[in-house]
């Protein structure tokens, strides 16, 4: 029997603001600027949102939303506190919520100022995930996920042979990528011997390998399917949704396998509710905090084997145009940061066609993963409905 | 228009804050000494300190010394200084132990090149004061 949320709930709106360096709006003013393009892309009345889920800590929380939208008779108000893995883990959540007809629709908002407002280290002090690593590897120099990643990527190039030349290809491919979208921080070209020669970050982590620091507002509506069906935009329906979590959930150091993401638990259970495997995936939207983040999720996702993700992306397999177009939005890495709700966004687009110069041509099934808070995995597979 | 960018922290040295369950983690480094917490039903090792066995549940558990010897499992070297206090540090390596008491510690690793690095490699522990309560780890090759 096909799982009960296998496409009962549907991506039928979404929405974005501008992506800068420097912003003089709020973290919520751009949540909301993005929640209302989100509504009015679907064709729905901010008064036909009747649950949200807003990214925490930073932007609005429930009551914000209910002030700002007029909200009626909100149902449901939920955080979901995953760091990077939030947004495609709240998909979860919001279709849980539709199906079950506790909600109608489900908005779930991200608002930014990661460049303008308080940067990573600071902010990461706001998450009680972080209380582990603020008491044993903070007080010797390790703090930011720049630091705490880079072990594990380390760890992989030195048992499987992955290269700095590989996590250049994600940085250069993504940057191909951006140039074609008309709404990016990173529009000029990157060259692998620039990435190469940026500044190191926290070895094996150079500058090119890092996600951005942006500012910028995201949202996505999840409606039932039957509902999102009569609205404005192509339907996208969610085939199966999942998040993971890790042993030593908040603590890398103490992690049997450095390497082994939530995304390990989530995955299978996602392909099963779609009923699909990697084979039947026609783009990916990948989580890329950091270049190889992407490389070990393609292996966790079963489109290599682990430790071979590193010549798997090679010889343009991840650009347009290849076996598995990934990141055709330009991703956190050039695009703009905020949490991966973009990521979504443009599986939605493409899924729709509505990618512009980044469509992949004849795209009916994709996924989309989120990744953070020191490994949680979720991820969504879409699908376009006939 | 822009803003600027809210400054960073000021550059003091981050500071553990020991918890109830901690506590004994961070008076054995005062005291040159590596406690780990231990299960008092099932015997094994836990790290970092938390009041339940994970394995038996049992909430009943004691501090034990450790041997204070281990082999890298991975490393980075830090070159931004994200805190400002490590400005002047930096680039400093950063070794996760896998010590032979069958936890990790993540460390400073000193008087080891980046050349030297390699997973296996034997370190063995420091300790540094840093102030009258805080003692802090580092990792000397072995």
């Amino acid at each position: 029997m096909a799982h009960p949320l296998r496409e009962a709930a549907a991506i039928s709106g979404i929405g974005e603001t501008a992506y800068t360096r420097g912003t003089p709006k709020s973290a919520l003013a751009l949540q909301l600027e993005a929640s209302l393009a989100a509504i009015a892309d679907a064709g729905l009345s901010p008064r036909d949102i009747d649950g949200v889920v807003p990214y925490f800590p930073g932007g609005g929380i429930a009551e914000d939303f209910i002030a700002n939208l007029g909200l009626p008779d909100l149902k449901l108000s939920l955080f979901v506190p995953m760091g990077g893995a939030t947004c495609v883990a709240a998909i979860q959540s919001a279709a849980m919520a539709v199906a079950t007809g506790v909600c109608n629709h489900v908005l779930i908002a991200v608002g930014r100022t990661g460049y303008s407002g308080a940067r990573v280290s600071t902010r990461l002090q706001q998450f009680p995930q972080f209380a582990l690593a603020a008491e044993f590897e903070a007080p010797i120099g390790m703090f930011a996920p720049a630091q705490l990643y880079a072990q594990g990527a380390r760890r992989h190039m030195e048992l499987y042979g992955t290269t700095a030349r590989h996590f250049a290809e994600v940085a250069v491919v993504t940057r191909q990528h951006a140039i074609l979208n008309g709404n990016v921080v990173m529009n000029k070209p990157l060259t692998v011997e620039e990435h190469h020669a940026s500044r190191m970050i926290s070895d094996p982590f150079r500058l090119f390998d890092c996600s951005l620091e942006s500012d910028g507002g995201a949202a996505i509506i999840i409606s039932r399917a039957d509902r999102a069906r009569d609205l404005k935009k192509p339907l996208v329906t969610i085939m199966g949704v999942a998040e993971g979590h890790p042993e030593s959930p908040a603590s890398i150091a103490q992690r049997p396998d450095l390497l082994e993401f939530g995304l390990v638990k989530s995955a299978p259970r996602a392909y099963e509710m779609a009923g699909v495997g990697p084979k039947d995936i026609d783009v990916a939207e990948i989580y890329d905090c950091f270049t190889f983040t992407v490389i070990r999720q393609l292996e966790i996702l079963g489109f290599c084997k682990t430790g071979e993700g590193g010549p798997f992306i090679m010889d343009g397999r991840i650009g347009l145009g290849g076996d598995l177009p990934i990141n055709t939005h330009g991703g956190l890495l050039s695009q703009g940061h905020v949490v991966g709700l973009n990521h979504a966004i443009e599986l939605t687009r493409q899924l729709r066609g509505e990618a512009g110069r980044a469509q992949v041509k004849d795209a009916e099934v994709g996924l989309v993963t989120g990744y953070g808070d020191m490994g949680d995995g979720s991820i969504a597979i879409l699908r376009r409905a006939a | 228009m822009s803003t600027a960018p809210v400054a960073a922290p000021a550059p003091e040295r981050p500071l553990p804050t020991p918890t109830r369950e901690s506590q004994p983690f961070w008076d054995g480094l005062r005291e040159g000494k590596f406690m780990l917490q231990h299960c008092s039903a099932c015997g094994k090792v836990r790290h970092y300190p938390r009041p339940v066995c994970p394995h038996c549940f049992s909430m009943e558990s004691e501090f034990r010394e450790a041997a204070q010897g281990g082999a890298i499992h991975a490393w980075t070297v830090c070159h931004h200084p994200f805190n400002f206090f490590f400005k002047a540090a930096a680039p400093y390596i950063v070794a996760l132990v896998d010590m032979d008491a069958g936890v990790r510690v993540n460390a400073p690793l000193r008087g080891v090149t980046e050349a030297d690095l390699k997973i296996g490699k034997r370190v063995r522990l420091g300790f540094e004061p840093v102030n009258k309560e805080v003692t802090l780890p580092f990792f000397v090759g072995d």
